[in-house]
């Protein structure tokens, strides 16, 4: 369907590749209600970053946030905390969702003009504790929305379990999708929390037989196919490859990145190609930058608010055919250590944490480095798809030679 | 989630496409005084399906957006359509993600395409309907009902749909 109807575009990037790396990750404690504010928690991400990579804050000289999403950490904040006074260069394309892949294309261009050496992204939220003020939750936003809020929300289409369970219905319908593919990306997503102490689901197993037991949400998702609402965050620290090499970490470097947009936005309902994602128009942008194929890749993480979102992705990224998906999942071992192609290697937002992607970033570069709770061996590629609804990027992580 | 908030378009908080919900005490009843459905709720009071289409090139824009998706023009002409359609897609919603759906459950909204106008999709709800019988594609037709939630003083006539 994506092929025949024009229903976004990709945005032309310059080639980065292998000009900016990850030198330092850091995740806040991810938690239930925790009564913690979102700064709290993005200062706790952003010291651990720092103390991973050997840097201290009076180093940064870049700041990324997402300023429209509510209380993230913003330079004056990170001056205050830290008592420093140097320069920042400051970009408001940073945060999570699918600023968490593009944000190293932005820290690369600042790079190469000067504006600054190294680079820091941060996102937090506390959604758990806001939860109860919050109109629908997480679904605020939209509700907020006017053609929204007066022409889908007096339908009960709201919030997003309902959006993507109507895609996922539809993705059984064209393409033969069955309960057992959501089920298996649920139950991977789980075994690599179970493996994962900072997961939020770490103690609970899932088996696909629990998962098909348990009852209907929003048919067809149950509870197991949707993320978190948790308290956490995650930070990362960019810098060149070659500023990276006298550092402590092995090199990380970002391999190529992608971004792509759908015509019609957060109006999933009017979304031509209804069961894609814009990945179809950001991944062959990354892999060409990357200079790699799907199949070269060894860890999948992709923001993963459904397990339907997975699956499409999955697909748009060229990992198998379009409608593909099911079959996919169900026949390749997603598992760290199976030898197939691992996906959500640290839980993702369905067992991890709901920290809206930027945790994924951290896990690739831990894989990388070869440090992650459940690692797959020998990982050299991995990729974190992000997402937003109307948009859509990809990430390239390698681990530099 | 957000996968949201973020949307380009709902960054920029502009007062034309973004308002409180908390505010509005006839939340979530559609605000008949929002201009850009205004012809949608007095079509369904009149007991017709209407959408807009644009005055100037005749293309139908949904949902009704200031100027036109097709040639920029701007001004609209609210037309009746035929209620006859097709499922395209649902979902059974079992709980309530608003207080004000409680009543409701178990729901199941759905997006309806039109067979007098195929590219558009209307968000609706399907009523009569046992959810097992339901497939996408299944022939639907519009129905009008008066909207109510509980705790929200006042109701709204509404297009809706059922399988026909």
């Amino acid at each position: 369907m994506s092929g025949t109807v024009d229903w976004g575009y990709a945005e032309a990037y310059d080639d980065v590749s292998g000009e900016v790396a990850i030198v330092g990750v850091g995740d806040a404690d991810h938690t239930a209600a925790s009564g913690r504010t979102t700064k709290e928690i993005a200062i706790q991400a952003v010291e651990r970053a720092l103390d991973d990579a050997g840097l201290t804050a009076r180093d940064v000289d870049g700041i990324m946030y997402a300023p429209f999403m509510a209380d993230q950490l913003t330079e004056r904040d990170f001056q205050a905390h830290f008592g420093v006074s140097q320069d920042i260069w400051v970009s408001h394309q940073g945060g999570g969702m699918r600023w968490a892949a593009t944000a190293p294309y932005e820290a690369a261009q600042a790079i190469r003009t000067g504006q600054a050496s190294v680079i820091l992204n941060s996102f937090a939220v506390a959604w758990a504790t806001q939860r109860g003020d919050m109109v629908g939750g997480p679904g605020q936003a939209h509700v907020d929305e006017l053609y929204k809020q007066n022409l889908e929300v007096p339908f009960g289409w709201f919030p997003q379990p309902v959006y993507f369970a109507t895609i996922a219905r539809r993705h059984m319908h064209e393409f033969g999708t069955l309960p057992e593919a959501l089920g298996a990306i649920a139950v991977a997503c789980r075994a690599h929390a179970n493996k994962n102490p900072t997961a939020v689901m770490h103690n609970k197993r899932l088996t696909l037989n629990d998962y098909l037991s348990k009852p209907f949400l929003v048919e067809p998702f149950r509870k197991e196919d949707c993320c978190l609402i948790s308290d956490g965050g995650a930070a990362f620290l960019m810098t060149s490859v070659a500023r990276a090499r006298d550092l402590r970490r092995p090199v990380v470097e970002v391999a190529g990145v992608g971004l792509g947009t759908s015509y019609t936005g957060t109006h999933w309902s009017q979304q031509a190609a209804f069961t894609s994602t814009p990945q179809v128009f950001a991944g062959p942008v990354a892999f060409r930058m990357a200079g790699i194929t799907p199949s070269e890749v060894d860890v999948f993480t992709c923001y993963d608010p459904f397990t339907i979102v997975t699956l499409m992705q999955l697909e748009d990224l060229g990992f198998c055919a379009k409608g593909g998906g099911g079959p996919f999942v169900t026949s390749t071992n997603l598992l760290h250590d199976g030898g197939g192609l691992p996906i959500q290697t640290h839980g993702g937002l369905l067992s991890h944490a709901y920290v809206l992607g930027i945790a994924h970033v951290g896990e690739v570069v831990r894989q990388l480095r070869g440090t992650a709770a459940a690692q797959v061996p020998g990982a050299e590629i991995g990729i974190y798809g992000g997402y937003t609804g109307p948009q859509a990027s990809t990430l390239v992580l390698r681990r530099a030679r | 989630m957000s996968d949201t908030s973020a949307a380009p378009e709902a960054r920029s908080g502009s007062s034309a496409t973004h308002g409180s919900a908390k505010n509005r005490s006839s939340f979530p009843l559609p605000d008949l005084d929002w201009e850009p459905a205004r012809g949608y709720w007095e079509g369904a009071a009149a007991g017709e399906l209407r959408l807009a289409f644009c005055g100037s090139c005749g293309a139908v824009n949904w949902y009704p957006k200031p100027t036109c998706g097709g040639c920029a023009a701007a001004g609209f002409e609210w037309r009746a359509v035929g209620g006859a359609g097709t499922l395209f897609s649902y979902s059974v919603v079992s709980h309530a993600f608003l207080p004000q759906y409680r009543d409701l459950l178990p729901m199941i909204p759905a997006l309806v395409v039109l067979d007098e106008v195929p590219g558009v999709r209307i968000v609706t709800r399907l009523v009569d309907a046992d959810s097992s019988a339901l497939a996408c594609d299944a022939p639907v037709e519009v129905v009008f009902r008066a909207l109510r939630f509980v705790g929200i003083e006042g109701e709204v006539v509404v297009p809706l749909f059922r399988l026909r």
